[in-house]
């Protein structure tokens, strides 16, 4: 698929196949694609737990749902849950940017040495980052990245995912989670019921109110010769709601036993 | 106690019945008998008339007034759904369809389940 077509196609997918088994190699390209996302520091504090919900004991299964979101991990057959490992920075004092140096990715040109990253990058830097109240702000940033990735990667294989929350205790204890990870979200992985359209893309606030030009409140100005060509890429596809789409939620909500 | 007078005359099943015309059309409460039969065992299994029972899904704050959802009394009320479904002896689609029209009228009252 076209990487503008993956775009466009990606939904937060609730229906799916509960008895249709992903492929473990969708789900490793899944998580190759969060490996190569780009991250402040080379640091890659992800890190992500694959569980097949069919092998998770029934009591523990109960345990890791919360309400709303229960419905849609008791239908995906797998469930990636997702984290930040904080302590990367602290256990790697700086070896990760060196990297970046030894790869010529990082260079003189733009200021970088490993003398750089010593002097400053990690006594300056990274320490106090790694140290204040705010440094789950940049990591989580970083990890949305990384786990985008992998969603839009899911979408390419012919899956659907969505992104719940899920019980953060019961998951501690039952996969072995350390404490210093910081737990995000579990995508939620399977083949989808819905048709691909999954009844149109969603509505999003107007393009105008999101995003600006030299300062906020002068809106980046929205070219229509843009938008017709993504049209055609289709990434910019019908919006919701399609034709029958409320049809199609109740079938699905019949078929699966759902309430309607 | 339990219901003690038509079940659609409770204004909590009223409020289901609008709510799910807007989102499906039609009368779905009159189309599929099974909703109201269900959620009348439901109501008569925890001893509750349906209006009783989304009150008790929710507790007020003493400071404010304010009303919010009760997370013990949640867990009670999907307890007690949980042993009505173990009792009806139903199984796979037909149990999980037996919760789902007790669910559905609890969601469409605005309680998290």
């Amino acid at each position: 698929m076209e990487f503008t077509e993956v775009l466009g196609i990606r939904r937060s997918i609730r229906f799916f196949d509960p008895d249709r088994p992903v492929e473990r190699d969708k789900i490793q390209k899944i998580l190759e694609a969060m490996r190569i996302a780009s991250c402040a520091m080379n640091a890659h504090w992800l890190r992500a737990i694959v569980v097949y919900r069919d092998e998770v004991p029934a009591e523990t299964m109960e345990a890791l749902k919360l309400p709303v979101a229960g419905v849609i991990q008791e239908l995906a057959p797998v469930h990636i849950y997702c984290y930040a490992d904080l302590s990367v920075i602290e256990r790697d004092r700086g070896a990760r940017p060196k990297q970046l140096i030894d790869v010529g990715a990082l260079n003189p040109s733009h200021g970088w040495s490993y003398r750089f990253v010593e002097e400053f990058v990690w006594p300056q830097l990274l320490k106090p980052l790694s140290e204040s109240p705010e440094y789950p702000i940049p990591v989580a940033f970083d990890n949305g990245g990384a786990a985008t990735q992998g969603l839009l990667m899911a979408f390419n294989e012919g899956l659907g995912a969505c992104w719940t929350a899920f019980n953060t205790e019961a998951a501690k204890e039952a996969f072995a989670v350390p404490d210093d990870w910081i737990p995000h979200y579990v995508m939620n992985v399977g083949y989808p019921l819905e048709s691909r359209e999954a009844g149109g893309q969603r509505p999003r606030p107007p393009f105008e109110e999101l995003y600006f030009e030299g300062r906020v409140g002068k809106p980046f100005r929205r070219d229509e010769t843009v938008v017709k060509e993504l049209q055609a890429a289709n990434m910019l596809q019908a919006p919701a709601p399609l034709p029958g789409r409320k049809e199609e939620v109740r079938e699905l909500s019949r078929k699966l036993g759902l309430p309607e | 106690m339990g219901v003690a007078k038509p079940i659609q005359s409770y204004e909590s099943v009223v409020a289901w019945g609008d709510s799910l015309q807007r989102q499906w059309n039609g009368d779905p409460l009159a189309e599929d008998p099974d909703k109201l039969e269900t959620l009348d065992a439901f109501c008569q299994a925890v001893g509750k008339d349906p209006d009783q029972l989304v009150a008790f899904c929710f507790l007020r704050r003493k400071t404010t007034g304010e009303r919010f959802t009760s997370r013990q009394r949640r867990e009670e009320v999907v307890s007690k759904l949980g042993e009505f479904v173990a009792a009806s002896g139903l199984r796979g689609t037909a149990a999980r369809r037996l919760k789902s029209n007790v669910v559905s009228f609890l969601t469409h009252n605005g309680v998290l389940i």
